[in-house]
């Protein structure tokens, strides 16, 4: 099975998605964030805190990413009819996520309830992963697909939330448990990070989405998993509130960097494959081709 | 119950891209948007050389994942098999696009002609802004099917209600048909020859066949 | 869910929906040689929308109704706004390059009758001018095809009287000139093709017969892959015929003649006679002819037939003596015989040893080793051997097929050629190296082997079975130019010299001059040789242009280009502004495809593949009101006649038949138009129906113009016996003239006393070509000299260029189409200039670089599109682009081979014919 990039014209070999731009990016970073921070606000305000200002901040971050992809959709005005398709469609359930989660995180907001706190947190949290299951539903994009996307994507979005979290705590007498909390997230983000890219590399994917996800990975790995895990540590140590806020940021801008290559640098269609090239009168078959693909063979066998 | 698939020897084809032009032709479509295209693919090193010529469209998948992830419905699963959108439903969200692993689905903003801003007599008269921000795609002429249950004609025999496609392919390269008869011509076809389905490893089970030998 | 246009079929063809009125007309599409072929235009509330196959048509036509890529384009063909919409007149009287023609439109009125002023001042003062050439000229563009769509022009041609046809516009090099002509020559196959739905083995060189053949063809080859037939493509480049065959063999370009040499070598030297067609090479060809040692034919010296050895008696007798057995091989010794050199000069001979024809074969191809070849066309010496193994083991002689009845040979092999191996310097070898290959094993013109499809060069041009006539010892009449002393033309009528210089051309066919040397010219207007001793060649006074544009589809286009702007008066039919109408003084709009009304043949054998099981007619019809104030050709041309008073002769050429299908009054019929009557189209074309279809039925059946509008078409079955030739040539008991060129060489011999004798030595190298048995001349190397000659270094050019055609474009008269454009981009090559992919990445050439391509003579740009299927040393560009002019297409920044492909003498072989290659150098001038 051949993988080498085809000579011709365009639209063979897998090419960067073009449809969706940083409009739609926002939309998984900013909605990311938001869900995240509420869910990490929610066990604040479990613990008895007032975190009232950061779960409206974490709605706004919401609120401003489906802002973002309502101008990226072609009939803006139609925008109700993603209610429609409830039993299947992962985006219609994100976006049936968000009015309870604008109700309930309102209520919360305005009524300081723990509880009301918690559900909108539990909310944030599910609109996270339905956003990693949008991604992980749209089959034409390798890179989104594969099953150990899924968990980088919640991954995260927990820690852009945590970071956030913790940039609004570097003020806080008990700094401590957020940059732990933050540290432990982000050891869980490089975990999910490093597993993404080598299962990636491993089942293969359009080389393209591979470098695009390369490139980043030594900015991501280092500026932002391990400079935020041991600048957190660092600030509660020696409770510098700056250290905690640049720790936060980030951790929270590291994930929203992912994201957008996800969405706008890695997000490489599937192109085309011919397992067997078709036999021209007498002559023989030629081994299969998948172009545009590193590594692929395996999983092609037909 | 009738599943209409497409069966596309790639033994006769020849990249002519006569179906991707009367694709074009028969449904309008503006310039830049194939729902239809013939792929010209090269492997291997000079002087060991292939080039393979394969049509592409929507597959019209028995588990189509545009249609799972499509918020609105607008995208459905017909009981014959046809995968189709319905323009007046669709947001144009695009994530049908993002789920479809054989780029057959196009959306366009804005209106586009041949040439320069103002439609040509033929292109206005048969200009639909229903098209405009919404997804659209190969559907294989969904409206000649439609003519076969009304009329008794079988698609892929009759002209008439047999996708436009089919009917231009200089090759005989395009057949069409009920699958699940195996007596129609696209089951006859399979039975003696090898195929394969494009990425059949992602489980959309296509309904489009690419014969590359006989049996 | 939405519905659309929930419609009713009809059996009239008009569907009614809920507001719009809804027709299927059907028509034809013949806008490249490989039609005609059918379509159903819809037409929605008058407007031209879709086109799409004529299913009425699926059992008459091999390609079941259906039109290629190209037919798709013509909606937009019809309302692009870039169209000429009006009569215009040029403002500007300066013509050229960079000068606004100033065209301001007029009313038809004016335009006519300021066109017939012109043609009338020429009338009176003489049709011929002082330099014996017409004062009129006419170009039209692709392979005839113009004629299809010109409606009763022809007619106004043939009342007009002598007209010059030289400047072609790419005939001679974009075709298959030596093809025509020594197909024409050899089996009267003015193109020659595989019998494809009987071959089992093709070798095609450079034949790209899935793109350029049509939708007949290519259903035709897609049979034969499905059914197991091999084809084996040899070309420098993979076109998409070389994709679709079973093996590719990149050969370098040009020396297709030593590979073909080589497969003669295998079959006649290692597999010997005794694995050859013996009967076919003793009674159907010229192989037991006997040949003096002076390479003439030994003939009898009574009756002056050439003599063969009789086996049965022991002696030399008349090639036609009752019971003779022919020795095919061998060197016989003569008693008594005679030669007929040039000039009828005699020589007698006594006791002279005579070789068979089949004898000097071998004799002359046992230096053309596979081992020799390859070196020369860098094809290994076991391919060459495996192939000519395999075409003979597939040539299953011995074999036999029924057709209709009648039992035939059986050989299904052939050699296909493609352009720019059968023209230009080479081709005359390839040519008669594929016709001998087929002679060999008995393939020629039988059921599965090589076969012709129509001739032009002779008469009748629909029959080519009927042109078949004894003629000279024992074989085909052939009609060649006179090369004699009295009767050689030496003060040439027409510009490109057809008469003077091109024996087997002719004359007396309708596209003999046509298929002159037309690049001589557009040359000899400009400079000629210093020991030109003819009379100095003339501009047109008037030139007529219609579905051409030979300022870019020609070569050395800049500086043809500047000719044209030097002719005195351009009229031209246009569609919209091009290359060379911008140079026109009067444009006059006629309506195209949709919109205009003719009646054409079809069926029967004509063109490439066009082998079909009936014959008959079929109607282009107005599908579609013309565009603004586009004008059917028929009325221009009824129009242009009664204004140069010359209706009388215009309408008794239309009842001769000229412009339509047959006579307009037969056995038992006649619809005969009255000459002192302007006739209206309708009523033109309404006889046009009639005739024909009481000549096709046998009086049987009369179908009017109506009829036709409705069903298009008329046809009546053929018999495939008609697809070959051989049965005729033995009904008649004559022979191929294969494989010796005798008569080519005495030819040659007399054209050359001819030249000489008014001291012109000019076409000396021409000469070189007329060899009873084509010896290899380093064919590349003529390119090679070339460049030296003009003080370019040969090692400043490394690569070859080549041109290959597309069907989208084919002949590039669709540019302006938007949707061909569009499409075209899926297949490769169409964004720019095909390299290699290692010699690119050698010269840090990527993807889609902007490259210079530059010739001794001038650069092309275009982007880089690389390709792991084309030899590291030939880049190829396909169609003829370049357009400055035309309205979208020049906005394509494609690159053309003709920009910088010089037009020389150096490069026109014997027949007048060039090749589209040129030596090149590349770089990189701007990254992607």
């Amino acid at each position: 099975m051949s993988t080498a990039l085809p000579h011709g014209p365009n639209r063979i070999a897998p090419r960067q998605q073009a449809n969706w731009d940083w409009r739609a990016a926002s939309n998984f970073i900013a909605g990311g964030s938001g869900g995240g921070l509420l869910l990490w606000t929610a066990l604040v305000a479990l613990h008895g805190g007032d975190a009232r200002l950061l779960q409206a901040g974490g709605l706004a971050l919401i609120a401003a990413g489906l802002t973002c992809v309502w101008f990226e959709i072609g009939r803006p005005w139609r925008a109700l009819n993603t209610f429609r398709h409830f039993g299947s469609s992962w985006m219609t359930r994100e976006a049936s996520l968000a009015p309870l989660l604008f109700v309930a995180g309102l209520l919360a907001v305005s009524s300081g309830q723990a509880i009301l706190a918690a559900i909108t947190g539990l909310l944030g949290l599910a609109f996270l992963y339905a956003q990693a299951r949008i991604l992980a539903a749209d089959k034409g994009i390798p890179a989104w697909r594969h099953p150990r996307c899924r968990p980088l994507v919640v991954a995260t979005g927990l820690t852009e939330g945590a970071g956030l979290l913790l940039c609004a705590s570097g003020a806080a007498p008990r700094l401590w448990p957020v940059a732990v909390l933050l540290a432990a997230l982000v050891a869980l983000r490089q975990f999910a990070w490093r597993r993404y890219l080598a299962a990636l590399a491993n089942d293969g994917a359009p080389a393209g989405a591979i470098r695009a996800l390369r490139r980043i990975d030594a900015r991501f790995t280092w500026g932002g998993n391990a400079a935020p895990a041991v600048l957190a540590l660092l600030a509660a140590v020696s409770a510098t509130p700056l250290l905690a806020v640049v720790a936060g940021v980030l951790a929270a801008a590291a994930g929203w960097h992912c994201k957008y290559t996800l969405v706008c640098r890695a997000a490489f269609t599937q192109g085309f494959a011919l397992p067997k090239l078709p036999v021209r009168g007498r002559g023989t078959s030629g081994a299969g081709i998948k172009p545009g693909w590193e590594k692929s063979a395996r999983r092609l066998a037909v | 119950m009738t599943h209409y698939a497409m069966v596309i020897d790639l033994r006769r084809c020849v990249g002519c891209q006569t179906c991707t032009a009367a694709c074009k032709s028969a449904n309008a479509t503006p310039p830049g948007v194939q729902w239809r295209r013939v792929l010209d693919l090269e492997s291997g090193e000079f002087p060991d050389v292939r080039r393979s010529f394969v049509p592409v469209a929507c597959m019209h998948c028995a588990n189509p994942p545009c249609e799972e992830v499509c918020p609105t419905t607008a995208t459905k699963k017909r009981a014959d098999g046809l995968v189709t959108i319905d323009y007046d439903i669709c947001i144009g969200c695009a994530n049908c696009i993002m789920a479809c692993p054989y780029d057959a689905r196009s959306i366009v903003h804005e209106p586009r002609y041949a040439y320069g801003d103002a439609p040509i007599a033929s292109e206005a008269a048969r200009f639909d802004p229903a098209r405009l921000g919404v997804a659209t795609k190969c559907n294989f002429c969904q409206d000649r099917i439609d003519l076969a249950a009304r009329t008794g004609q079988v698609p892929g025999r009759n002209p008439e209600v047999t996708p436009a496609c089919v009917n231009a392919c200089i090759s005989g390269a395009m057949r069409f048909g009920d699958i699940n008869d195996p007596a129609s011509n696209v089951s006859q076809l399979l039975a003696q020859t090898e195929h394969f389905r494009m990425h059949e490893e992602l489980g959309t089970e296509p309904s489009v066949y690419y014969i590359w030998d006989r049996k | 869910m939405r519905i659309r246009s929930a419609c009713v079929l009809e059996a009239t063809g008009i569907i009614m929906s809920a507001a719009k009125t809804v027709r299927q007309v059907p028509t034809f599409c013949y806008n490249c040689v490989s039609g005609p072929d059918f379509m159903k235009v819809k037409v929605e509330d008058g407007v031209a929308t879709e086109v799409a196959p004529n299913f009425d048509a699926a059992d008459v036509h091999p390609a079941r109704g259906r039109v290629c890529v190209k037919a798709y384009g013509l909606v937009q063909k019809t309302y692009n706004p870039h169209r000429v919409l009006s009569p215009m007149k040029r403002t500007n009287p300066k013509k050229g390059r960079d000068e606004d023609p100033g065209f301001v439109p007029i009313s038809w009125d004016e335009a006519l009758d300021m066109l017939a002023a012109k043609l009338n001042a020429i009338r009176a003062k003489g049709l011929i001018d002082e330099a014996g050439l017409p004062r009129v000229a006419a170009s039209f563009g692709h392979g005839g095809t113009p004629a299809n769509y010109m409606g009763t022009f022809p007619a106004f041609l043939s009342a007009w009287g002598a007209i010059d046809y030289s400047f072609g516009s790419g005939q001679g090099v974009k075709c298959v000139h030596s093809e025509h002509l020594y197909g024409e020559f050899w089996h009267r196959a003015f193109t020659v093709a595989s019998d494809t739905p009987n071959a089992r083995y093709v070798i095609a060189v450079g034949s790209n017969v899935e793109v350029t053949g049509g939708p007949c063809a290519v259903i035709r080859h897609a049979d034969a892959r499905v059914r197991g037939y091999k084809r084996v493509q040899v070309e420098p480049h993979m076109t998409v015929t070389g994709a679709c065959s079973a093996e590719w063999v990149p050969i370098r370009p040009k020396t297709d003649p030593a590979f073909l040499f080589a497969l003669i070598h295998v079959l006649v030297r290692e597999h010997g006679l005794a694995q050859l067609d013996l009967p076919f090479l003793r009674d159907r060809t010229s192989s037991p002819y006997l040949v003096a040692p002076d390479g003439l034919y030994l003939r009898d010296a009574d009756s002056g037939k050439p003599l063969v050895w009789d086996e049965a008696s022991g002696r030399a007798v008349a090639f036609d003596t009752p019971g003779a057995q022919p020795a095919v091989a061998g060197c016989h010794r003569v008693a008594r015989a005679m030669v007929v050199d040039a000039d009828k000069a005699r020589r007698e001979y006594a006791d002279v040893d005579g070789k068979t024809a089949y004898e000097m074969l071998a004799e002359h191809i046992a230096k053309y080793t596979p081992e020799w070849a390859t070196t020369v066309c860098d094809v290994p010496a076991a391919t060459i051997r495996r192939i000519a193994d395999e075409y003979l083991a597939n040539a299953s002689i011995g074999a036999t097929v029924v057709i209709d009845g009648q039992t035939l040979p059986l050989r299904p092999v052939s050699v296909t050629l493609g352009k720019s191996v059968n023209n230009g310097w080479g081709a005359y070898e390839c040519c008669w190296a594929r016709t001998v290959l087929a002679a060999l094993v008995g393939a020629l013109e039988n059921p599965g082997g090589l076969v012709g499809t129509t001739v032009r060069l002779n008469r009748p041009q629909d029959n080519r079975h009927l042109s078949v006539a004894p003629g000279e010892d024992g074989f085909m009449v052939q009609h060649f130019n006179p090369t004699d002393k009295e009767e050689w033309q030496s003060q040439p009528a027409t510009r490109n010299l057809h008469q003077s210089l091109v024996p087997i051309v002719g004359h007396n066919a309708a596209w003999s001059q046509a298929l002159g040397p037309t690049q001589l010219a557009w040359m000899f207007q400009e400079e000629r040789p210093a020991d030109w001793n003819m009379p100095t060649p003339t501009f047109p006074e008037l030139w007529i242009v219609y579905r051409s544009n030979p300022a870019i589809s020609f070569w050395d286009t800049k500086k043809l280009a500047a000719t044209v702007a030097r002719f005195p008066y351009l009229v031209a039919f246009a569609y919209t502004v091009d290359e060379t109408n911008t140079m026109a003084d009067l444009l006059l709009p006629e309506a195209t495809d949709l919109e205009s009304t003719q009646m054409i043949r079809m069926g029967g054998t004509k063109y490439m593949e066009q082998f079909w099981d009936y014959r008959g007619v079929v109607l282009r019809q107005g599908a579609v009101e013309p565009q603004g104030e586009a004008r059917d050709f028929t009325w221009i041309s009824t129009e242009l006649a009664k204004r140069t008073g010359l209706l009388k002769p215009y309408v008794e050429a239309l009842n001769r038949g000229v412009s339509g299908v047959s006579p307009l009054k037969g056995a038992g019929y006649d619809f005969r138009l009255d000459p002192a009557q302007e006739p209206a189209p309708e009523q033109i074309w309404d006889a046009v129906c009639r005739a024909a279809t009481t000549t096709l039925s046998a009086g049987k059946e009369e179908h009017d113009l109506a009829w036709f509008k409705e069903h298009g078409f008329y046809a009546v079955p053929m018999s495939r016996l008609e697809w070959y030739l051989t049965p005729t040539m033995e009904r008649l008991g004559l022979r191929y003239e294969l494989p010796y060129q005798e008569r080519l060489l005495r030819v040659g011999r007399e054209l050359g006393n001819r030249l000489h004798e008014h001291k012109m030595n000019w076409w000396d190298e021409q000469l070189s070509e007329y060899a009873a048995l084509p010896e290899w001349h380093d064919v590349p190397a003529r390119w090679v000299r070339n460049l030296e000659k003009a003080g370019a270094k040969a090692a400043d050019f490394p690569f070859w260029l080549l041109a290959t055609k597309s069907m989208q474009y084919h002949a590039g008269g669709n540019a302006g189409i938007a949707l061909m454009s569009e499409i075209a981009q899926n297949v490769r090559g169409h964004t720019g200039v095909i390299m290699n992919a290692k010699t690119a990445a050698d010269l840090g050439i990527n993807e889609g670089d902007r490259i210079e391509v530059r010739s001794h003579i001038g650069a092309t740009y275009g982007k880089a599109a690389l390709v792991q299927g084309i030899r590291p040393d030939t880049l190829v560009i396909i169609g003829q682009f370049d357009h400055w002019a035309t309205p979208f297409a020049k906005d394509f920044d494609l690159p053309s081979l003709n920009t910088i492909a010089p037009m020389t003498l150096d490069l026109t072989d014997a027949t007048g014919s060039g090749s589209d290659i040129v030596r090149v150098a590349v770089r990189r001038v701007e990254a992607a």
